[in-house]
């Protein structure tokens, strides 16, 4: 043949097939190609034939015709072997039922308190994140310090001036807005008529700062006319209706009245909803603009004092806060000069706050709504570990038990031909599948135990798979772990044993004998027993304060809060008392439970002359009536009369506690009686000098939280804002009635603001009862766990002894013997555990308790406890188990072969 | 039924490999199927069902000889086995039955 060369096949394709072609397909597939090729070329062309065998190889080309890729095969085997051990896995999972579900419940418990816990702190940690320049933000808070430059107040609210001069002072601050709570306006709507609505004035600037999504307008248009107003979609929802995106609302006109003041607004804009993880939650907001009118220039240029402007800044990026807080020092001696002869820096200083730090560190005088604790955070992030950890570690004691039953199956496993990784794979398969199955029902658990959590938390938050699907995922992705983890101790622990110890089926986990496990069991011990004691000391701290005497009556007293449009204190404390169940009323500035926060100075003169006073002594102004309202205990001297009043009495009068006598240097409160003392300024005027009238035995004002400090009672007309009422028990519901009724003839625009005070005594310590009854939960949680796991292993311990009790019994031993044969190990691990748990918990709780300027002490009786309950829990779990091992007839255990 | 699972290409190339008995390989196999049927069948459709068939055990096969044509490549050849037999014949069964069940009127279109 002439042109051999040219009609063969083309070389390249039939490589390409030889490369991508199973082997065993190869050659005849080739043959028939070549074959073909040849008869085609010959019928046809040579070029025609060649375009048809490289087409026909590149339809060739397709899986079923190529070669197994390295490793497939291996994969193949691999997955087989893996439907084997799930198959194995759920066989031996329904075989020992109760220990599948005593295991799957523990893990379920674990990762449900965990989950929610992290939902909890997740919240926590995300207020305020949403805003787009939320690193940039700070909040401007003032301070004031006293003559002798001690902090005495921190505000959270600046004043009316100081936005804007900050911001034209300093370049580092690109925009500042000021938020101003007006007196709830009313807001009306054709026919509709919504009282009291929280209208929020703000600057211009507000929508630069921070980021609130439009719905409908932008933030362009939004504040350009004074008489504008900007909706939240659940506020549009409430003039409008639910269809209110259908209605055309922008531009529509809505009518504010308060205070007798009216003013049609124009509807610019509606936003979102803020989300409830910001630390201010505002439902309308108007330009600032619109106020400026009311307050004269004065008020709005004021720098010192009014502190009623929440004001925001948006700082350039990269500003160094501190320096820059450094460097605003001069703002106030520039605006305010000097003050007593001092420079008013000296006197007043600007905090900048970030606002991420806010919600869980901030807690300065009139915050806007009640902050986080960052303390709280921090235990209850142990407290789900420490739970999660129980949960993993009992999973594991038991895993290690469960698979120990086992050694004959490893050996026959050996025998047969199973390498160390195959065996490795089918302990992790089985223990994985456990933890897959705990997901579920612990997605469950959280789904059950979310709405307690939300209401006895005051939180809205909310577990979804879409919106969670990161926790979920990563929570999956630990359970898996766990089950890894559990499953590898055993799994390489059994894989290991010799071929004839296993075929002999020997208990490998000698029960005498110190091993892993039993650090196990420790470590669950010590958590538990750390829970219990913080839950006892938390409790007893609880009920410490509920039976301390703060030194004042607070049952049956009801705090009426006044409000400006009361204009005749003295003709509504008339009306009210008319009503035989209402028996005492008191005026003052502050009632007890709240705080003491009113700081002027003082000048104290014995016998003429004047000794320093360099200790705060915060005041109180009150009426007559307070001593015997709160039934304060009047240790010398006598109480105010009616009519006194220092404003206007050449002669001043005061009350001061035992704590300011002793401070003064009078440990006998009489002798003070009737010496000088001067207090104020205050308003501008010097009170004057005055006389001590009184001493009253120390009482709790504040919370236990803070020590007794020295105070002073003034009788003064000024400042009253609080009306105490002291009521009877009986048909208190009538009482109540007619105190509203005798309010609206005084004040026909604001409801009735009344709160009992034993209620606001408890008030004071809700974040301790929240943190008591959440460990009290999580204490349960754990206990329940660890009862499960005694369950399970105990179960296992008697179930390898059984043979070692038929034998004891038969040789005589009695059930108390077989009783403390097996639980005696037990007890050793929990003294242990509480050597260990001890000093830790001592310490944190302890701690935890210095929190409390008036505190419990831990007894022994208290350290003890956790020991003897834990010891109580484990006996009951012991006990029942075991008497059915030691009460059976050993002829039943000795047969079994 | 879901026993002897046949598709119609593989139904065909199963009846092909019957009727060529003893010198059913690739190349003839895709001759006589284009011949006989009149349509195009490629190496690949081809073989694909062959490896498909013989997996299910439809079909054997053995190697046959090698040709200077074929560049020494041995042949592959097929040959239908009992249960592919059966499958054949199940499928001739059912289409028959239905056949059989068609009532007269439905292709009685109105003439």
């Amino acid at each position: 043949m002439a042109g051999a060369r040219n009609d063969t096949p083309p070389i390249r394709a039939t490589k390409f097939l030889r490369w991508f072609c199973k082997h065993e397909y190869y050659e005849d597939i080739q043959g028939d190609l070549e074959e073909e090729f040849h008869y085609l070329a010959a019928d046809s062309t040579i070029a025609r034939a060649k375009k048809w065998y490289r087409w026909q190889i590149i339809k060739l080309f397709k899986p079923s015709m190529m070669k197994k890729v390295k490793g497939q095969q291996e994969l193949e085997t691999q997955n087989t072997m893996f439907k084997n051990h799930l198959k194995i896995g759920v066989r031996n999972l329904w075989k020992y039922k109760s220990g599948t579900i005593i295991n799957t419940l523990g893990l379920a418990l674990g990762l449900a308190a965990f989950f929610l816990i992290a939902l909890f702190v997740k919240d926590e940690l995300s207020y305020d994140k949403h805003h787009e320049f939320a690193n940039q933000i700070h909040r401007v808070t003032v301070e004031n310090f006293s003559m002798d430059g001690e902090l005495s107040r921190h505000w959270a609210f600046a004043s009316a001036g100081h936005a804007e001069r900050l911001k034209e002072d300093y370049s580092a601050i690109s925009h500042a807005v000021r938020f101003f709570l007006w007196a709830f306006p009313d807001i009306d709507y054709q026919e509709k008529k919504l009282p009291s609505q929280q209208v929020v004035f703000a600057d211009d600037d507000v929508f630069d700062v921070f980021s609130f999504p439009f719905i409908q307008g932008n933030k362009e248009e939004a504040f350009r006319e004074v008489f504008s107003l900007v909706l939240t979609e659940s506020t549009a929802v409430r003039i409008f209706g639910e269809d209110w995106e259908k209605q055309n609302i922008i531009g529509e006109t809505v009518k504010l009245t308060a205070e007798g003041n009216e003013a049609p607004f124009k509807v610019s804009g509606v936003i979102e909803d803020m989300p409830q993880q910001q630390h201010f939650q505002f439902e309308y907001l108007a330009p600032m603009r619109f106020l400026e009118g009311f307050f004269d220039e004065d008020a709005m240029n004021n720098v010192g004092g009014n502190y009623n402007w929440l004001t925001y800044v948006r700082l350039e990026p990269g500003t160094d806060v501190q320096a820059f807080e450094f460097q605003s020092k001069e703002f106030f001696n520039k605006y305010m000069g000097e003050i007593r002869g001092r420079d008013a820096s000296e006197f007043y200083g600007f905090k900048f706050q970030p606002l991420l730090s806010i919600h869980l560190n901030s807690n300065l005088e009139g915050e806007i709504q009640p902050n986080g604790s960052l303390q709280q955070v921090y235990i209850f992030s142990i407290v789900g570990l420490l739970l999660l950890l129980v949960a993993c570690v009992n999973y594991m004691n038991l895993a290690t038990s469960h698979f120990s039953r086992r050694m004959k199956e490893v050996g026959v496993r050996k025998v047969i031909g199973a390498g160390q990784s195959s065996l490795l794979a089918q302990f992790l398969t089985e223990s994985t599948l456990i933890t897959v199955l705990s997901i579920p029902l612990a997605i469950g658990c959280v789904y059950m135990g979310l709405p307690y959590i939300n209401s006895f938390m005051n939180k809205e938050l909310i577990f979804s798979l879409t919106s969670n699907f990161e926790l979920i995922l990563s929570v999956c992705g630990l359970a898996i772990g766990v089950g890894l983890i559990s499953g590898l101790y055993p799994a390489l622990f059994l894989s290991r044993v010799k071929l004839l110890k296993a075929l002999k089926g020997e208990s490998t986990i000698k029960s005498s004998r110190w091993n892993f496990r039993n650090w196990l069991v420790t470590f669950q011990y010590v958590v538990t027993i750390s829970l219990i004691f913080a839950l006892l000391v938390i409790d007893g701290q609880m009920k410490f304060i509920q039976s301390s005497d703060p030194g004042y009556t607070r049952s049956q007293v009801l705090d009426l809060g006044l409000s400006r449009k009361v204009s005749n204190l003295d003709r509504l404390k008339r009306e009210l008392l008319e009503h035989p169940n209402i028996e005492r009323g008191s005026y003052s500035s502050r009632i007890p439970t709240g705080r003491l926060a009113d700081n002027w100075g003082s000048q104290f003169y014995k016998a003429d002359s004047l000794v320093p006073t360099d200790f705060r002594m915060p005041c109180i102004m009150v009426d007559e009536d307070f001593i015997p309202t709160y039934d304060i205990t009047l240790i010398a001297g006598k109480n105010f009369e009616e009519g006194m009043d220092m404003q206007k009495d050449s002669t001043g009068y005061y009350i001061i506690n035992r704590s300011a006598a002793a401070a003064m240097g009078y440990p006998d409160p009489v002798e003070i009686i009737g010496e000088k003392l001067a207090y104020g300024p205050y308003n501008g005027k010097n009170l004057g000098m005055g006389r001590i009238l009184g001493v009253v035995e120390d009482f709790h004002f504040e919370s236990l939280h803070s020590e007794i400090v020295p105070m002073v009672m003034l009788k003064t007309n000024d400042n009253l804002r609080e009306l105490s009422l002291k009521i009877k028990a009986e048909d208190i519901q009538t009482t109540l009635e007619f105190i509203e009724g005798v309010w609206t003839q005084h004040d026909a625009e604001n409801p009735a603001r009344y709160q009992f005070v034993d209620e606001l005594f408890d008030q004071q310590y809700q974040q301790e009862e929240r943190l008591a009854t959440m460990i009290k939960v999580f204490a349960v949680i754990a206990i329940f766990i660890g009862c499960l796991g005694l369950i399970g292993m105990v179960g296992f311990i008697i179930e390898t002894k059984t043979k070692e009790i038929g034998i004891r019994k038969a040789l005589g031993a009695s059930i108390t013997n077989i009783l403390y044969i097996i639980s005696n190990q037990f007890f050793i691990l929990i003294g242990l555990a509480f050597l260990l748990a001890l000093p830790v918990s001592y310490w944190l709780m302890n701690d935890w308790l210095l929190g409390f300027e008036y505190r419990m002490t831990i007894s022994i009786v208290l350290i003890l406890m956790p020991l003897f309950l834990t010891c109580l829990f484990t006996m009951i779990t012991l006990g029942m188990q075991t008497m059915k091992a030691a009460m059976s007839n050993p002829v039943d255990s000795l047969k079994d072969e | 039924m879901k026993k002897y699972q046949l598709g119609e290409f593989e139904e065909i190339v199963l009846l092909t490999v019957a009727v060529l008995f003893d010198d059913a390989y690739g190349v003839s196999i895709r001759k006589e199927i284009e011949q006989k049927m009149n349509r195009k069948v490629s190496v690949s459709a081809l073989q694909t069902a062959l490896r498909r068939m013989e997996s299910k055990g439809f079909l054997n096969s053995r190697f046959g000889e090698a040709t200077a044509v074929r560049g020494g490549k041995r042949k592959r050849l097929f040959l239908v086995t009992p249960f592919g037999k059966e499958a054949l014949e199940h499928a001739k069964d059912t289409r028959i039955k239905l056949w059989e069940s068609i009532p007269s009127i439905a292709f009685d279109f109105g003439k």
